[in-house]
């Protein structure tokens, strides 16, 4: 066990559906240092947005499994309760930026009050003085100040995601997940949002786990990737390294997708389709789709770990 | 389909109804409509054989005190036990004995006894005089009769019979009994001291005699008599307080409520999702129209309006269906199925078919219709006891078809005559039982449904 | 906050009108439809004779004749007054006239029916018998509301547990109207057990005294309501449960969860709240049909109401009545409406601020 600030190790989440249990995360491990922005990546139904959820227990209603250690700070939060969880963690120290759909807020109760919410539920603050927070934090995120006393559909989208951001600010958590934070907008407010971020990034210790499809916006703020595929991690790099040379064949893949400025080259595709997450393959989930597959792949491979916390599970690279 | 018949609540949904609809045909395969309403308008003496507020017949299976049925003596019929004699003497006249002996085996008296008879004559009316012969063979007289052409002795009626027996059991006991001695009890009485309480009074098993004596003043004439002892039971469903058995009504009311209840669901749900499709197809000046409509009809106050058109234009049950159609077809269902039609609209297949040039009518008969059908069946299936459930309401209101036999008609005679007050739980019951069995038939298989075509509801 | 009351009011007043065109239109219709057979020109032509013949009869210089002479004399006038009403003229022209009486609830003299102060008025037998129907309706409609929100905000708490089933088991009850049920609790009560009243208001004789006046009345009211409960609650508390458990679905829901506030918090701002909306329209289309139940459940219990009302004045054919009680309906179904659609702005600020 490493000192790193944020370590999840071993974590399983499965949940009960129709046709059987979904193992949305499968076996989950890495670290995660103070300041330090993971992302998150890719494709849908992977099990990318389980695992942030798990980070901060929003479990489904169905949840069938739910193991494993996330060690906050030394911390195992996976040992406390239920209320303890709610009073210390949540939102405090573990916050969450939603998709900018209209419908990650509240309709009928105003904006500034919702973004105060925290403030006055877990610190006990009076109502006027969360709302001055909140003012507060809203010119930190570039939002007028009037816009306290809108409703969310008062709000552009652009608007809106800023507000759900100024929220997950407003208790100066230490870890901020972003789920998909920009895939509802077009791409100059996404750029404006991811401008946003940045700089937010830059003045604080905040750690984020950005949660994306988009592996190039990924870029903009990633000091470590992590790769999902079928509710496990594949590959865990630094950015640099991933971005300049992806290990596992499904990174590769991924990155070979990402259109470049200059098209010199068509952008591939992954054959194939997201495996079940309920009945996984045995051995090696990505084999079926994988241009370099071996008979070893019949076989789980291991964590091929590359030192520094980084790993990626390939057969290729275990000697 | 075969999915329905996975839900047990489906089956025994359907099973109700297949029960219901065979009822219906056999109804009215036997009973033709023109002969039951000509039944139940219960014209002349149609029913008169019949006691008033019966009982069922089967009620005595359960009963520790059997409750009498009706016992019929005619002379015209030749009944058992009934005898006549007409011997001339003289001239002209003859002698009349008509003896009409029966067995009275029941534990409770008879409702009411009433004696009829035909004489036909030309000038002069014969003369009678009726005794009264209880087992055992104490007589009693009870009238002299000078007989018209057909005429009735409502001996139960007679108050001086009543009054008569009241002294002769005052003169025998030295007591007065504590209730008021009406023929029919009195004169089958068992006379002993338990004819002094009204709880304890019995009637005297055994047979009975009436005995009419009389001269007839003219040859060639013929009297007959029907003596007619009511029972307390009758039939399968019993009678009603104008003699009528219900089972006539009970049997009728299936077919006109079934058709009743399903013709109204099925044409306003179909004319409202038309009505919405075309709103929301043809976006604008139609749609605009189509929408202040619906506002007004949701404002037009439907059962007031009913019942005031029924007042005004007094319907039979089906111009009553008609009425009820034309004010529902602008209703809620217009405005939640417009909102789907609008979301329909949008979808690609619709887009393709516009591309490809279908017409407007095309597109909403064979595509935006079909794909909503599915998830209005429930709640059409649903929606049919609330319109049988309308139909009774309006028959409890006074307003129905006033010749048709259905089961709100049997639920209204039965409330204003105060059937709860008095205890004629049965009046009441039948019909209720059948509506609350139609009802249920419907509610289970549209549950069952709901569940079937909202698949979302499953997960939830 | 200036800004939100005058967009309010600016909404209040565009529905306000909107529903009393509605009115109007629904009021012509009901006058076009009750003089198709002539019952409107009648009501008329029996008020002016009526007025004529007071005015012959008061009038002191018409004193001496006799009966024949007065009677001639007031057909004459009726005669003269007819023409000069025009009510010799074909309906349509008068129609827009009566209709504007029968909106200002000028509904002309009863047939049969009285007051019971004795006035003939239409108006006043039916406005007083308003209350008793108010009464018993807004009470039963409260007592529902109530338990279905809660009942199904419990339920949807508890998804899936014994009392859950038990809602969802139950609601096929009502596929059989409450009016229905009315007939068997008095079979019951009533009948059988004798601890309940047949129907009615208050006892009779009615008691003295305000208070146990208030309990007769209470007692009175014990059969219809629990007739209603039984055929609406469950089937109420299920739509309600079933709005809940969609609405505890959305994304917000989640972030609420997220954010670490208190459950109880949760489900009273982020569930019950946003679902108000729909709760409220569902209850206005309860609340409408449910004036048209309670016209049969007034019969069934004999409340004094205007449900009874209609229900003696179809069967005296009392058409003035009957036409004053439809004018009535439309206004108060407009007035439910009018009523909820300003709570439903109330409770959802995108209807008030003017977002389609």
């Amino acid at each position: 066990m490493s000192g790193a600030f944020l370590e999840v190790k071993d974590l399983y989440m499965y949940y009960r559906t129709t046709m059987g249990s979904l193992k949305a995360v499968d076996g989950v491990s890495f670290s995660l240092d103070r300041g330090e922005t993971l992302a998150l990546i890719g494709e849908s139904g992977c099990g990318k947005s389980s695992l942030a959820k798990c980070l901060i227990r929003l479990l489904p209603r169905n949840v069938e499994v739910f193991r494993g250690h996330i060690y906050l700070d030394g911390e195992d939060l996976m040992e406390m309760d239920e209320d303890q969880f709610r009073r210390t963690i949540q939102w405090q120290r573990i916050s969450m930026v939603a998709q900018a759909a209209l419908n990650s807020l509240n309709p009928v109760i105003r904006v500034g009050e919702q973004v105060a919410e925290p403030l006055i539920v877990h610190k006990g603050i009076s109502k006027e003085e969360a709302l001055k927070k909140a003012r507060e934090t809203f010119s930190l995120v570039g939002i007028p100040d009037a816009f306290v006393d809108r409703y969310p559909f008062e709000l552009s989208g652009g608007m809106r995601q800023r507000a759900i951001i100024a929220m997950a600010l407003i208790m100066n958590p230490e870890i901020i997940i972003l789920d998909e934070p920009t895939s509802a907008l077009d791409v100059l407010t996404q750029a404006n949002i991811m401008n946003l971020l940045k700089k937010i990034k830059a003045e604080s210790s905040i750690s984020f786990i950005l949660i994306t499809h988009d592996v190039g916006l990924s870029s903009e703020l990633a000091d470590k990737v992590a790769v999902m595929y079928g509710g496990q991690i594949v590959e865990l790099n630094d950015a640099e390294g991933f971005y300049s040379s992806p290990l596992h064949p499904y990174s590769k893949k991924l990155m070979a997708s990402v259109p470049t400025l200059r098209m010199d080259r068509t952008p591939e595709y992954i054959p194939g389709s997201p495996i079940s997450l309920i009945n996984p393959p045995e051995g090696c989930r990505f084999a079926d789709r994988c241009q370099s597959k071996m008979p070893l792949c019949s076989k789980d491979p291991p964590l091929v770990h590359l030192g520094e916390g980084r790993f990626v599970k390939c057969w290729i690279y275990a000697k | 389909m075969r999915l329905i018949l996975q839900y047990k609540c489906a089956v025994a949904g359907l099973g109700i109804l297949l029960l219901l609809i065979g009822i219906s045909i056999y109804t009215v395969i036997a009973i033709p409509y023109s002969e039951a309403t000509y039944l139940w308008r219960a014209g002349e003496g149609i029913w008169l054989e019949c006691p008033r507020n019966a009982m069922p017949s089967w009620i005595n299976i359960f009963l520790p005190k059997k409750l009498p049925e009706t016992i019929i003596l005619d002379t015209k019929r030749g009944s058992v036990g009934a005898t006549k004699v007409i011997i001339p003497f003289g001239e002209r006249a003859s002698k009349l004995r008509i003896e009409l002996e029966f067995n009275y085996p029941y534990d409770d008296f008879p409702s009411e006894i009433n004696l009829f008879y035909t004489a036909n004559y030309s000038r002069s009316s014969p003369h009678i005089t009726i005794y009264w012969i209880k087992p055992g063979g104490k007589e009693m007289r009870l009238k002299e009769l000078t007989l018209k052409k057909s005429g009735a002795y409502y001996i139960s009626n007679d108050e001086k019979i009543a009054q008569k027996l009241h002294d002769y059991i005052y003169q025998k006991f030295g007591e007065e009994p504590n209730y008021a001695v009406s023929p029919e009890i009195g004169l089958f009485a068992r006379e002993d001291s338990s004819i002094l309480r009204v709880e304890t009074t019995s009637p005297l098993k055994g047979r009975y005699k009436m005995l009419i004596e009389g001269t007839i003043f003219e040859r060639n004439v013929d009297v007959d008599v029907k003596l007619i002892i009511y029972g307390k039971v009758y039939g399968v469903a019993g009678t009603d307080h104008l003699r009528r058995d219900l089972s006539i009504a009970l049997l009728w009311g299936t077919p006109i409520a079934l058709s009743f209840g399903v013709v109204a669901s099925v044409t306003i749900a179909m004319i409202q999702m038309i009505i919405a499709a075309i709103s929301a197809w043809y976006s604008n000046k139609i749609d605009f129209i189509i929408q202040k409509v619906t506002e007004v009809n949701m404002i037009l106050p439907f059962l007031p309006m009913l019942i005031m058109l029924s007042v005004f234009y007094s319907f039979n049950i089906w111009m009553l269906l008609l009425v009820v159609i034309a004010l529902s077809i602008f209703g809620s269902g217009v405005k939640t199925y417009r909102a789907v039609f609008l979301q329909i609209k949008e979808f690609p297949y619709v887009e393709a078919a516009k591309a490809y040039g279908a017409g407007s009518l095309r597109i909403i008969f064979l595509y935006l219709i079909p794909k909503v059908l599915p998830t209005i069946i429930p709640s059409l299936v649903l929606s049919v006891s609330d319109f049988v459930f309308l139909e009774a309401a309006m028959a409890l209101l006074g307003l129905g078809d006033p010749i048709a036999p259905t089961w709100g008609k049997v639920i209204d005679d039965a409330y204003s005559a105060g059937a709860l007050y008095k205890g004629y739980f049965y009046w009441v019951l039948e019909p209720s039982f059948l509506l609350i069995l139609t009802a249920l038939g419907f509610a289970l298989l549209g549950f069952s449904l709901d569940k079937i075509f909202n698949p979302r509801l499953k997960e939830i | 906050m200036r800004r939100e009351l005058y967009r309010f009011l600016k909404y209040s007043i565009k529905r306000g009108v909107s529903l009393l065109i509605v009115v109007v239109i629904a009021v012509y219709i009901t006058i076009l439809i009750a003089n198709m057979g002539g019952y409107v020109d009648n009501i008329i032509k029996s008020e002016v004779r009526f007025r004529i013949g007071m005015q012959v009869n008061q009038n002191p210089a018409y004193k001496g004749l006799t009966p024949r002479e007065k009677g001639e004399l007031i057909e004459k006038l009726y005669q003269k007054e007819i023409k000069r009403l025009g009510l010799d003229t074909p309906f349509i022209l008068r129609s827009y006239q009566y209709m504007v009486q029968a909106l200002t609830l000028e509904l002309g003299r009863a047939l049969y029916l009285t007051s019971d102060t004795g006035s003939r008025s239409v108006k006043n037998i039916i406005l007083e018998r308003l209350p008793a129907t108010i009464l018993l309706f807004t009470t039963t409609n409260l007592i529902l509301f109530f338990i279905s929100l809660f009942g199904g905000l419990y339920a949807s708490r508890k998804y899936e547990s014994k009392f859950d089933k038990l809602i969802v088991g139950l609601s096929p009850l009502s596929s059989i109207p409450g009016w229905f049920y009315g007939i068997f609790m008095i079979l019951i009560f009533a009948s059988i057990l004798h601890i309940l009243p047949y129907g009615g208001l208050v006892d009779v004789p009615p008691p003295k005294d305000p208070v146990s006046y208030a309990l007769s009345v209470l007692k009175h009211m014990v059969l219809p309501i629990l007739s209603w409960l039984v055929g609406y609650a469950f089937i109420q508390t299920y739509v309600r449960r079933t709005f809940f458990l969609m609405f505890s679905s959305e994304d917000y829901v989640e972030m609420a969860r997220a954010k670490g506030l208190p459950p109880r918090m949760i489900e009273r701002r982020y569930i019950l709240r946003p679902t108000l909306p729909p709760i409220i329209t569902d209850f206005a289309l309860t609340l409408i049909s449910s004036w048209m139940g309670a016209i049969i459940t007034e019969r069934v219990f004999n409340w004094p109401g205007i449900g009874t009302l209609f229900y003696m004045a179809a069967n005296l054919f009392d058409s003035p009545v009957i036409i004053g009680e439809v004018v009535i309906y439309a206004y108060l179904l407009a007035i439910t409406v009018f009523v909820l659609d300003i709570v439903y702005a109330i409770v959802d600020p995108r209807i008030r601020l003017g977002v389609t």
